[in-house]
């Protein structure tokens, strides 16, 4: 009894510096952007009044927001399955006896190391239309492609680049996840009768669940807040024609050009929303709660 | 519990640790604060007064610290500067939602209508000595509906035509032959480009409503002028404007530089011989000195529109926040800066001076490169309109490259621009 109340103050007392940021820090401006999603505020005046639920309905009747709820959209349905599978394989190549591993590891990590604004530039020097990606693509096939002004093809610009950033981070987490996995498993499978390939799909992938739902899920969240590049590429505006308009630069554009904090909290909720709900759907799916039992 | 008694130990030392810090700082602050008392009782008549600036270049920051102490030297006042890395605006704003606003700092004349219709900045009219110095537009834009006097321009920069002169002689021309009028210069360009090389353009462009805006003024229109509504279609000669970039960058004699010919900026693009033609700003002239200065090139003013003179102005004012706790050392000191400082700043900066007679004095009218920068002060179109224009701009820079890259016509992204705008307006 004694030693389970000294035990309780003893993690109190450990976790009283990270409650105290926490909450002033994260949970006080979550409560504060609750309130502030219900009021039209001037920041720089600091004058405020309320308008209920009008923030919301005005963005609902933004076609901006549908722009941005699709571009958002199709941006994660690309980049998360892409991206979770190329990071698997690559660590199951890497975990198979490969001469050199350990060298391949680290030039395959260096992507997500570089800064994204960094690695918006670079990009914005390949794709351009003078660039080496247009010039070589004319050579190869004679049509010149202009990535970065086209419509159709800007956000894929940045679909690529988000995939050859977070890629290496993902595949050490697998990495550190495949060799976490029995080897009699394997030795099982085999003696079985499983190739390599069954013994991937049946003991592998089983394996990694735990890991599979949590790159899927931090791949999903990562998505969603997708902003640096985008404001990079269209100098913020999220052009042309809105077609690299994400959610989180409309919520900046809210913030910072329309000068409405009001409506930039309330679209802040609604992404909070959905990104809850995504997760929630992941949880359901990969019954992830039962496996990490 | 031996557990227990290590980790109390831990959590001790640490608090310890924390403890030590906070008496470093609170002794620093202390040191600070003996500081600026003994300047109080040196200076006599002391005060204080903090200043809030974004960062630029090196040579900027240190003019401004010498013109500073200056202003020091000869008042006693103490200014506490304070450079501002981050995105400015969004940082001020932010300064003033926490009632944390310093006494003095920058204003871009285009955010200046957002601060002065949200009333956070001090009324300095007739506080300001020899307000008819100033070059007309550059001050006028600080001003609130009424009349009143809200921030005092420190510098500014105005768009002018660059011309690289060894490329002209190699294509058989001379700066002469440019035309001033810009269905000419389009004309222009488009002969010179069949004389150049592959991987040059005539002339560069920028798609942004910024180095435009005075191209609709000059055919009658102020985009932005009407509170809560944008209106980018009632002039058809504007239209007309518009479509001879698109015909321009079609037939490749005009060319913009990130995108079409993959360099950072203009300036590069101009300096490495890659174009003829620039409309740039001031600003670019540093940099064709000190990082191309082989290169032989001449200023020229911007082409006429509709038979009329113009260019675009960017302004940027020292500006006293509303009821600021050190308010008459910030007038002091704003009064310092952009009257007897100005020159010192103006000339350790290279920044034009706002001032007519400081121009004057620093023989900018003699000065083959700045003059067609200063004559452009009396007319070009100030960047900043209604509190609007942000989300006017932001409307029109979205839209007019569906217009650059041939999806929409300039008609339809106009038209789809004004809707944008106008729609963003309602909701606010």
């Amino acid at each position: 009894m004694r030693k389970k109340r000294s035990n309780n103050i003893q993690g109190l007392t450990f976790m009283t510096p990270a409650t105290l940021t926490a909450s002033l820090f994260i949970v006080v401006p979550i409560a504060y952007a609750f309130f502030m999603m219900f009021f039209n505020i001037n920041l720089l005046s600091g004058t405020r009044t309320f308008i209920g639920f009008d923030n919301f309905r005005k963005i609902i009747g933004d076609p901006r927001f549908w722009a941005a709820l699709r571009n958002t959209s199709t941006y994660v349905a690309v980049v998360v399955p892409i991206q979770t599978s190329i990071a698997l394989i690559l660590a199951a190549l890497l975990n198979s006896k490969v001469k050199f591993n350990r060298a391949f590891l680290t030039v395959m990590f260096i992507p997500t190391l570089t800064s994204s604004s960094a690695m918006t530039l670079i990009f914005m020097w390949l794709f351009n239309n003078n660039g080496l990606v247009v010039n070589q693509l004319e050579q190869l096939t004679g049509m010149r492609i202009h990535f970065l002004t086209n419509p159709d093809l800007a956000l894929s610009v940045i679909m690529i680049m988000n995939i050859f950033s977070t890629v290496p981070h993902f595949m050490v987490v697998f990495l550190s996840g495949l060799q976490d996995i029995p080897t009699n498993l394997y030795e099982a499978a085999a003696i079985d009768g499983a190739t390599k390939i069954r013994q991937f799909f049946h003991v592998t992938i089983p394996q990694l669940m735990p890991i599979l739902f949590y790159v899927i899920t931090m791949g999903v969240v990562g998505t969603f807040q997708i902003f640096d590049q985008a404001f990079i590429l269209s100098g913020g505006t999220g052009g042309p024609q809105n077609s690299t308009l994400t959610f989180t630069l409309y919520i900046y554009q809210l913030a910072f050009t329309s000068n409405d904090m009001g409506r930039a909290t309330a679209m802040s909720f609604i992404l909070g929303v959905i990104i809850f709900t995504f997760t929630a759907i992941i949880n359901k799916v990969m019954k992830a709660d039962e496996m990490n039992g | 519990m031996n557990k227990f008694v290590k980790s109390l130990g831990m959590v001790s030392t640490i608090a310890l640790l924390a403890a030590c810090n906070n008496g470093d700082g609170g002794a620093e602050e202390a040191g600070e604060q003996d500081e600026t008392s003994t300047v109080e009782d040196n200076g006599g008549n002391g005060g204080n007064v903090n200043l809030a600036v974004w960062g630029s270049s090196p040579a900027e920051t240190n003019a401004l610290e010498e013109t500073i102490s200056s202003f020091e030297e000869e008042t006693g006042i103490e200014v506490e500067l304070e450079i501002i890395q981050d995105n400015f605006q969004d940082a001020m704003t932010a300064r003033f939602a926490a009632n944390n606003a310093p006494d003095v700092f920058y204003l871009e004349a285009f955010a200046a209508p957002m601060f002065i219709e949200s009333g956070v900045l001090e009324n300095i009219s007739g506080e300001i000595d020899d307000v008819d110095d100033f070059f007309d537009p550059l001050i006028d834009v600080f001003r609130g509906g009424e009349d009143e006097l809200y921030a005092v321009p420190k510098d500014y920069s105005t768009l002018a035509l660059y011309v690289n002169e060894d490329l002209l002689e190699a294509a058989g021309y001379s700066t002469e032959d440019i035309p001033r009028d810009w269905d000419d210069l389009m004309a222009f360009a488009d002969e010179l480009q069949g004389d150049l090389e592959d991987n040059q353009a005539a002339m560069i462009f920028d798609q942004t409503l910024a180095r435009h805006y005075s191209a609709f003024i000059n055919n009658g229109l102020d985009p932005a002028g009407e509170e809560g509504s944008a209106d980018f279609t009632s002039s058809p000669e504007a239209i007309e404007y518009f479509e001879s970039i698109i015909e321009g960058k079609e037939a490749g004699y005009l060319q913009n530089p990130q995108i079409d010919m993959g360099i950072d900026s203009a300036g590069a693009a101009f300096g490495a011989n890659r174009a003829a033609m620039m409309i740039e700003g001031n600003w670019v002239i540093s940099a064709l000195n000190q990082e191309y200065s082989d290169l032989n090139y001449a200023v020229l003013e911007s082409p006429t529109i509709n038979g009329e003179e113009q260019s675009m102005t960017f302004s940027v004012g020292y500006t006293v926040s509303r009821d600021a706790e050190n308010r008459e050392e910030a007038i002091a000191f704003i009064n310092y800066m952009t009257n007897d400082g100005l020159q010192q700043w103006s000339e350790l900066s290279g920044t034009l001076p706002p001032r007519e007679s400081v121009a004057d004095a620093m023989d900018l009218f003699d000065n083959p490169v700045l003059e067609p920068h200063v004559l452009a002060a009396e007319y070009g179109t100030v960047w900043s309109s209604g509190e609007s224009l942000p989300v006017v701009a932001s409307a029109f820079d979205n839209y007019f490259q569906a217009a650059v890259n041939g999806t929409m016509t300039v008609e339809e992204a106009m038209q789809a621009a004004e809707e944008e705008a106008n729609a963003e307006l309602d909701r606010r």
